[in-house]
């Protein structure tokens, strides 16, 4: 497989703390990819400096062959985590908006997710609740046929109900394209079964990846992996 | 351990094997089994995915295997039906005891069991029960 994405040797330093710490890493292309770790161990930050946000200090990092930029943001989709939208919008005005600004945003396929996953479309963001903004912000997202999907964080702070609509509406999308698709989470449990491909960080560095099948042939669940790894890393502090 | 029930069908599915396996022996076994019934419609990629929470290619995988295997058909525009000849399944069932029985007596001869001990065993293990 092609790789979509490839570190090598990815330093970012704020002050003292090293959010990537010579990540290197490849991302094979046409699937769902889970970056998992806990929260501060560098999955936003390898995000941001994906699509430019974030400069870092040394190392190489390519996308689709090219270095990050404005360029390759033209196939990107990111979804940033904590992502709002403005609440004096309804649906229908967002769309409108996204139609015009977002490169390769398909409207007819936003309808078709509203609906699947129950967003009325003269909905007013200001009245929304945390999940169904969420679904929205997942909407503009994905509705865009790009080569590239990130999402960070897609499900934090969100009910089971609404998780469990982005889910079959990723699963619905998913079928219908040929496309890789970050997500990172820390709740991996509802949603491992959808990962090709697993990336495990800690401190700002990869420690583990591979195709998601092979892991659990060998290991077990990756809630389970998740969880043997930072105990360990816990008990080493 | 995820229980699952999707249409007439029931899954199992553990998230610490490999899930194209588990959703390959499960349809395997209920089609030989006859839990499905022959020529019935088995759900579509999309309506298995989405109720067992998995990749879709995941799904579509072990889909092309059940077909290679001869215990499906896909119907253009209709979906995929079990195989609606009895020989078919019959057949397939007696490969995979073959193969059952194949790697049993494998494993037992890796244990340095020779076949009249496997016999004995088993004749103990079938009185024992």
């Amino acid at each position: 497989m092609n790789a979509v994405i490839t570190c090598k040797e990815v330093t970012k330093t704020y002050g003292k703390k090293k959010a990537l710490d010579h990540l290197s890493l490849s991302i094979p292309g046409n699937g769902i990819v889970g970056i998992l770790g806990p929260n501060g161990c560098g999955k936003s930050t390898f995000f941001r400096s994906l699509v430019g946000l974030v400069k870092p200090d040394s190392g190489q990092m390519k996308i689709l062959d090219r270095k990050p930029g404005w360029k390759t943001n033209k196939d990107i989709a990111y979804l940033p985590d904590r992502a709002r939208w403005y609440p004096n919008h309804t649906v229908d005005e967002a769309f409108k908006w996204a139609k015009h600004f977002l490169d390769h945003f398909e409207l007819e396929t936003a309808i078709k997710l509203a609906d699947y996953m129950d967003i009325g479309r003269d909905m007013k963001v200001q009245g929304m609740s945390r999940g169904q903004e969420a679904r929205l912000m997942l909407i503009l997202c994905i509705a865009r046929n790009v080569p590239l999907v990130i999402l960070d964080e897609p499900f934090t702070g969100i009910d089971i109900i609404s998780r469990e609509q982005i889910i079959d509406g990723l699963i619905d999308y998913l079928q219908e394209r040929n496309q890789t698709i970050l997500i990172s989470t820390h709740e991996i449990h509802e949603i491992e079964g959808l990962f090709d491909y697993s990336i495990f960080m800690d401190k700002g560095t990869a420690i583990w990846s591979g195709e998601t099948e092979t892991l659990r042939a060998q290991y077990g669940s990756m809630h389970q992996v998740f969880k043997t790894f930072y105990k360990r890393r816990l008990e080493r502090q | 351990m995820e229980n699952q029930q999707v249409g007439s069908i029931h899954f199992q599915i553990d998230f610490s094997q490999p899930l194209y396996e588990q959703i390959l022996d499960q349809f395997r076994s209920s089609i030989a089994k006859g839990e499905i019934d022959l020529g019935d419609k088995i759900p579509s990629v999309r309506e298995l995915a989405q109720a067992l929470k998995i990749n879709p290619n995941t799904v579509m995988r072990a889909y092309q295997e059940l077909e290679r295997d001869g215990l499906t058909e896909k119907r253009r525009g209709q979906g995929t039906f079990v195989t609606a000849s009895k020989e078919q399944v019959d057949h397939f069932r007696h490969q995979l005891a073959g193969k059952y029985i194949e790697s049993f007596i494998l494993q037992m001869e890796n244990l340095g069991y020779s076949w009249s001990d496997i016999k004995t065993y088993m004749d103990k293990k079938h009185l024992g029960n």
